[in-house]
């Protein structure tokens, strides 16, 4: 693989919105697809670029861009959508048709809300990091602006807990029904009884947030690589996202430094930015250092199509 | 006669043992009918306009939310479902 880029399975692409994410997730991801790697290449930025990079429409379903080179655009409210007809099915067939209404009524209703995207986005993630090591050799995510990706990858963790916290009260619920229904026998009705559809469904939600967290949190599987440009704001943004990341313990695994002014840009304009820049690329080394560092040039004319891609590639290859 | 003591002394047993369980039996089931309100106010808690961080995790569970919602609404002594929760009748 790429000098001090990372060769796990599942590799993340993040970063600040225009700082050439999309540009670098479809580089390396090419790259992977040329060296003989099954790879996917999964957009989930809502402005859908990746599509444009490669020059071909990219769609919901994978679809086959290049050899080797698989590409998918996850639209959050298609997800949403799709989500939700799978908990109307499942319902379905628990629900008592006197109910059957008001519970669609009610899901309906939790559809409308911010929640429902995210809920639909981690699932259909989850699913998509599986097939990494499966159907392909390496499943690579450009993803939306930093904040919200952080929050996703997170989001296991954070909701994880509260599921075990349910699923320890729903225990604690159960065997308290198993001691009533000993003393209370017949009239103890329903409570107590083995068979909890409660439970198992619950425990079955823990299950998935529990096995996204291990993909997530495991260095041999998962790494989170950083895009940026030698700017204040997206160093600031960066170094505040990485922190997030190492607290929930999500590997991250090398910082790209994109449109660096190459040594042959001259005049009296471009050489002041470039002192500017040589400091940023201080406060990169000092203020980052724990990760390696790749520099990407800033090129004469904007990466378009593959051809462009490899001309990042080149980059990335003597970058490090 | 004998028949009739051993019926007596059976009698006399399961009396003695339901005045002697009786506070345990109610406080077994307060205890679990506390657990599982408690429970079920987790899992609707936006009714009341609590958040529910895992509002969507756990929309599977609405049926049987839903049920028991039902069932405490009559034991509220409320026929119809109380304004603003589930319109389960």
């Amino acid at each position: 693989m790429l000098l001090n880029l990372p060769a796990t399975p599942i590799v993340f692409f993040g970063g600040k919105g225009g700082v050439g994410k999309t540009t670098l997730a479809a580089a390396f991801a090419l790259h992977s697809a040329e060296q003989g790697a099954r790879t996917l290449l999964v957009s989930t930025d809502p402005a859908h670029s990746a599509g444009d990079m490669l020059e071909v429409p990219l769609g919901d379903e994978t679809s086959e861009v290049l050899p080797g080179l698989h590409a998918v655009e996850i639209d959050p409210e298609a997800e949403a959508e799709r989500y939700i007809a799978d908990v109307k099915e499942r319902v379905r067939q628990v629900a008592s048709p006197r109910i059957l209404d008001e519970v669609e009524r009610e899901i309906d209703l939790a559809r409308s809300s911010p929640g429902a995207e995210e809920a639909a986005l981690l699932d259909r993630f989850a699913e998509l990091m599986r097939t990494a090591g499966g159907t392909y050799d390496r499943v690579v995510f450009d993803t939306a602006p930093t904040g919200h990706t952080v929050r996703l990858l997170s989001l296991p963790e954070l909701m994880g807990r509260w599921i075990d916290g349910l699923v320890s009260r729903r225990r604690k619920v159960r065997s308290l029904g198993r001691m009533w229904r000993n003393v209370a026998g017949a009239a103890a009705g329903t409570a107590g009884r083995e068979e909890d559809p409660v439970l198992d469904a619950l425990e079955e939600r823990q299950a998935r947030f529990r096995a996204a967290r291990e993909i997530v949190t495991d260095p041999k599987r998962t790494a989170f690589t950083f895009v940026l440009t030698p700017e204040r704001l997206p160093i600031l943004e960066t170094r505040k996202a990485a922190a997030a990341l190492e607290r929930s313990r999500i590997p991250v695994a090398a910082v790209i430094v994109n449109r660096v002014l190459p040594p042959d840009a001259r005049g009296a304009f471009l050489t002041r930015r470039r002192e500017r820049e040589a400091r940023y690329l201080d406060d990169i080394d000092r203020e980052l250092a724990a990760y390696p560092r790749v520099l990407v040039p800033l090129f004469d004319s904007d990466v378009q199509g593959v051809e462009g891609l490899r001309r990042v590639i080149a980059a990335l290859e003597d970058g490090a | 006669m004998w028949g009739r003591i051993r019926r007596a002394l059976r009698a006399f047993r399961d009396i003695y043992e339901a005045v002697y369980f009786a506070p345990y039996r109610s406080q077994i089931h307060r205890e679990y009918a506390h657990q599982h309100d408690l429970f079920l106010l987790l899992t609707t808690s936006d009714l009341l306009g609590v958040p529910n961080p895992v509002e969507f995790y756990t929309l599977e569970l609405l049926p049987e939310a839903m049920e028991q919602f039902h069932k405490w609404h009559l034991r509220m002594g409320l026929e119809s479902a109380p304004e603003g929760g589930f319109r389960c009748c």
